[in-house]
């Protein structure tokens, strides 16, 4: 018998697991590192750069 | 940041620019044969583009933020690392949403709104990045 998690676990995974949340995962990651100048800002825009590739295969 | 204003526009719409690709899929073929050897072969086809769909315009404007801005190797190869994880986000995301179908469809609508979204991060980070360099 396989068991089913209850409504809000399963809701909450839904809603965490968007397609906008790794975006705004990412967007706050590149403004954040860009506002440092940090070296980071690269591999985070690369990020939002492969993201936007989603409907790509 | 010019480019980066350029793939903006793309993503709105508002200039025709036609991106250049090999507009054609790995085969599934690929995987059956050997599927360690075809994943390989998978992952470097897409995430190099010798054979996928490219539909959006921030690779290209980080490729070509990257060579404009003399970048160094080691920056190149973290914009690399950072698409690749980029890349895997979506069928990690798929995978713990756990709604397979659903979750297709969520993308789907939420696309042009990434796209776009994309696009004004690039502009806003190479802006920022560009006055810490005055």
């Amino acid at each position: 018998m396989t068991r089913t998690l209850p409504w809000p676990v399963r809701a909450a995974r839904r809603r965490g697991a968007d397609p906008l949340v790794p975006l705004l995962l990412l967007t706050v990651g590149a403004l954040a590192a860009a506002a440092y100048g940090h070296v980071l800002t690269w591999a985070m825009i690369g990020g939002l750069a492969g993201y936007t590739l989603s409907g790509s295969v | 940041m010019a480019v980066a204003v350029l793939g903006l526009l793309r993503e709105l719409g508002l200039v025709p620019i036609r991106l250049p690709q090999n507009a054609r899929q790995v085969p599934q073929d690929v995987l059956q044969r050997s599927l360690p050897r075809g994943a390989l072969q998978f992952g470097f086809e897409l995430g190099t583009g010798v054979r996928t769909y490219v539909s959006a315009s921030a690779p290209y404007v980080l490729a070509v933020a990257l060579l404009l801005g003399g970048q160094r190797l080691h920056v190149a190869m973290l914009a690399g690392v950072g698409f690749g994880a980029g890349r895997a986000l979506t069928p990690l995301a798929r995978r713990a949403a756990g709604t397979g179908d659903r979750w297709d469809a969520d993308l789907r609508v939420r696309l042009r709104t990434i796209t776009v979204t994309a696009g004004v991060v690039l502009v806003a980070a190479f802006s920022v990045l560009a006055v810490r360099q005055l």
